[in-house]
């Protein structure tokens, strides 16, 4: 198959994967808060779109209907568990995972173990023939346009909108931030909220393309994290630079070198955290 | 190092050793579902415990809840009692994982004297309960555990309902190549023993009949993207022989249906059976299997066994739930043989005579403990609204050696060794 085929595929799981971190870079990278309960989220999204499509059979009011109450709940989360754990980070770890391992058997209960797939927009189905041997899905296209489209107003909203620089000055010196009349409580509620909102967002699209089930959450996860690391804690353009390139090895990967096919990404990953542990745009820590 | 380099470290870490111990989540606490103060089931014969040794939490949950409801099934349409013998059942969580289900096994046989155990999914943990319950004495009747290895030994006490990786795509070597006259294939499936063996049985009737396989294609368990390997797939084989079940098969054929793969695909039927036949939908439509069972057998026993359970479970039946359900009709039939005292030497004694007819159609057990049963060739098609594998033609007796002589097939290299080559 040919050379096109397979890096417009890398390009368009690379953004699956943007997809998947791009909550996580904003609750992780820029919170600094550990949300081992990302890959839960993510399940909540895809499953209430699931549910929520096999109910209405309207795809736009499932996906708005289905984020919108992930980010209810993850704002519930933040404001009566996490809050209290601001920067002690083992106790975010063990309350995040015990919440991700709740949400997976409530889901298994509820929904059962065999996996499910989200609806899909039906002008998305079908496929473009590119040229006349190569055929692409209008659904992974999509998805590298959406990558880009959200890594862009994700940027911008933080650089250049007025909540985005509280959220910066919230992030950077909390008692300054509240001392200057920045109710840093109210700011972390909403970021928290914003970051489960991408991930449920996340479900629904990246649930269309690999399907669902109650114990993909961590799997979900680690190709998250894996992302946000690499692309430099907070990162928003390092993270889509490290998705694509994460995407594209380990499409090639599978290719090149079938055998190998576990180690693709994680050998590489592991490789360029030894020499550059602050990731591809992470900055040294300030305080 | 410094703060912001050890933070993301940790908990990437973390996260690894989650994934890492994936088998065992989202839980391992095992919960008894049996009330162990209801009062003992009494038969005219006599009562036997049976332990249901299935995993109700983590990766095979859905797997092991069938199971558990098709036997429990069976036993309630017959009040209680099979062959004379008030049945107790004593139900555990294997959580999958091999350690937690040989403590079950023992708890099993030692606290609720259990004289059967009935379950399994994972071939590891069979591996691990296995020598226990050989030592203890107590037969093991497994229902869909299937490494090819674990039904090995004659006149042992571990007998099994379901297939070995390889009994049920044996026959399907013969039926692609001969009768559906395709004579190139390419094989994509599954990087684990299940995986080789299924796609290895195949592979050998398939070359024994006279055809070529061209290609293998193996990905990881779990592939979150199957792209890479359809397009691999050589243009020129006449047929596309998979073995990926569950999630891997709704993305295995996401991608075959996204980037227009027109070559027919066969595949083992746990690839496209009724727990992921929903998700599959169209992307599945026409793709043909084979497997010991399909829901739209027209037989009496499977119609009785459908209805029973589409009552209760408001969806369609399974191989799992079949399994189950088979499972009990051979306890059955073994304790309907028995007079006095079900010990586990009887219980093993008569199991090892019982030939029934279940939802699949025959089913007796070869003298190494595997069961023989026709296997059915599927094409998925849509009826009624609902997506259903529709059989098309059925190979009869089928045992875990096909038509090869037992001591000959004992003989051969394990498919572990000879994934890779097939195609040269």
């Amino acid at each position: 198959m040919s050379w096109v085929s397979n890096l417009l595929n890398g390009l368009a799981f690379g953004s699956l994967l943007f997809l998947v971190a791009s909550g996580l870079t904003i609750t992780f990278g820029l919170m600094r808060t550990i949300n081992l309960a990302h890959g839960a989220f993510y399940l909540l999204g895809g499953y209430f779109a699931f549910d929520l499509f096999e109910r209405t059979d309207n795809y736009w009011l499932s996906l708005l209907l289905a984020v919108a109450l992930t980010a209810a709940l993850g704002m519930l989360m933040e404001r009566f568990l996490l809050h209290r754990l601001l920067n002690q980070e083992l106790p975010q770890i063990i309350l995040t995972v015990g919440v991700a391992l709740i949400v997976g058997d409530l889901l298994l209960a509820k929904y059962g173990g065999n996996p499910i797939s989200p609806p899909v927009p039906a002008q998305l189905e079908g496929s473009l023939q590119l040229s006349d041997t190569m055929v692409f899905p209008k659904f992974r296209a999509f998805l590298i346009i959406l990558a880009l489209v959200l890594a862009a107003l994700t940027v911008a909203f933080l650089r250049w909108s007025s909540v985005g620089a509280k959220v910066r000055a919230a992030v950077d010196d909390q008692d300054i931030a509240r001392s200057i009349g920045i109710p840093v409580p109210i700011i972390f509620l909403l970021v928290f909220g914003a970051g489960t909102a991408l991930a449920a967002f996340a479900g629904v699209w990246g649930g269309a393309l690999t399907s669902l089930s109650p114990d993909a959450g961590f799997e979900v996860l680690l190709l998250a994290l894996v992302v946000v690391v690499v692309g430099g804690l907070g990162s928003v353009p390092g993270a889509l630079i490290a998705a694509f390139a994460v995407g594209l090895l380990d499409q090639f990967g599978r290719v090149l070198f079938p055998e190998w096919a576990l180690f693709t990404v994680y050998a590489p990953v592991a490789l360029f955290l030894a020499f550059r542990p602050t990731g591809l745009m992470g900055q040294v820590a300030t305080r | 190092m410094n703060r912001s380099v050890r933070f993301p470290v940790a908990a990437l870490a973390a996260a690894l050793t989650l994934t890492a111990c994936g088998g065992n989540v989202p839980s391992t606490g095992g919960v008894t579902a049996a009330t162990p103060g209801a009062a003992a089931a009494q038969g005219a014969k006599g009562s036997l415990t049976v332990g249901l040794l299935n995993p109700t939490t983590g990766p095979f949950t859905a797997l092991g809840e069938d199971v558990n409801a098709g036997f429990e099934l069976y036993l309630a349409s017959k009040g209680g009692t099979l062959g004379g013998y008030g049945i107790n059942i004593v139900k555990e969580d294997e959580a999958n994982d091999p350690g937690v289900a040989t403590t079950k096994a023992r708890q099993l046989v030692e606290q609720n004297k259990a004289g059967l155990v009935v379950g399994l999914v994972n071939s590891g943990v069979a591996y691990a309960v296995a020598p226990y319950l050989k030592e203890a004495g107590v037969p093991l009747l497994i229902t869909v555990a299937g490494a090819d290895g674990l039904t090995r030994e004659k006149n042992g006490n571990l007998f099994r309902v379901s297939y070995t990786g390889s009994q049920d795509t044996m026959p399907a070597g013969d039926f692609v190549c001969k009768t559906l006259g395709l004579k190139t294939a390419s094989i994509v499936a599954l990087d684990y023993s299940f995986g080789w063996e299924a796609a290895g049985g195949f592979a050998r009737t398939y070359e024994d009949a006279g055809c070529k396989i061209v290609q293998e294609l193996y990905a990881p368990l779990g592939t979150q993207d199957y792209a890479p390997y359809v397009n691999q797939i050589d243009r020129n084989a006449e047929v596309v022989f998979t073995v990926a079940p569950g999630s891997d098969a709704i993305r295995f054929f996401k991608a075959v249906q996204g980037f227009g793969l027109k070559t027919p695909v066969f595949a083992h039927g746990s690839t496209t059976d009724e727990t992921v036949l929903p998700s599959l939908a169209a992307s599945a439509d026409g793709v043909q299997s084979s497997l010991h069972y399909a829901p739209s057998l027209e037989t009496p026993v499977n119609k009785a066994f459908a209805e029973a359970w589409e009552k209760e479970a408001k969806r369609s039946v399974n191989q799992y739930a079949e399994d189950g359900w088979a499972a009990a009709q051979v306890l059955e039939a073994a304790l309907t043989s028995l007079d006095g005292e079900a010990t586990p030497t009887a219980v093993r004694d008569a199991l090892s005579n019982v030939s029934i007819e279940a939802p699949r159609g025959p089913l007796k057990f070869d003298e190494y403990g595997q069961a023989v049963y026709d296997v059915h060739f599927r094409k998925v098609e849509k009826k009624d609204g609902d997506w259903v594998n529709t059989v098309t033609g059925s190979a009869k007796n089928v045992s875990q050696f096909y038509t090869y002589d037992p001591a000959e097939y004992l003989r051969f290299p394990s498919y572990d060794d000879l994934k890779g080559t097939w195609a040269k």
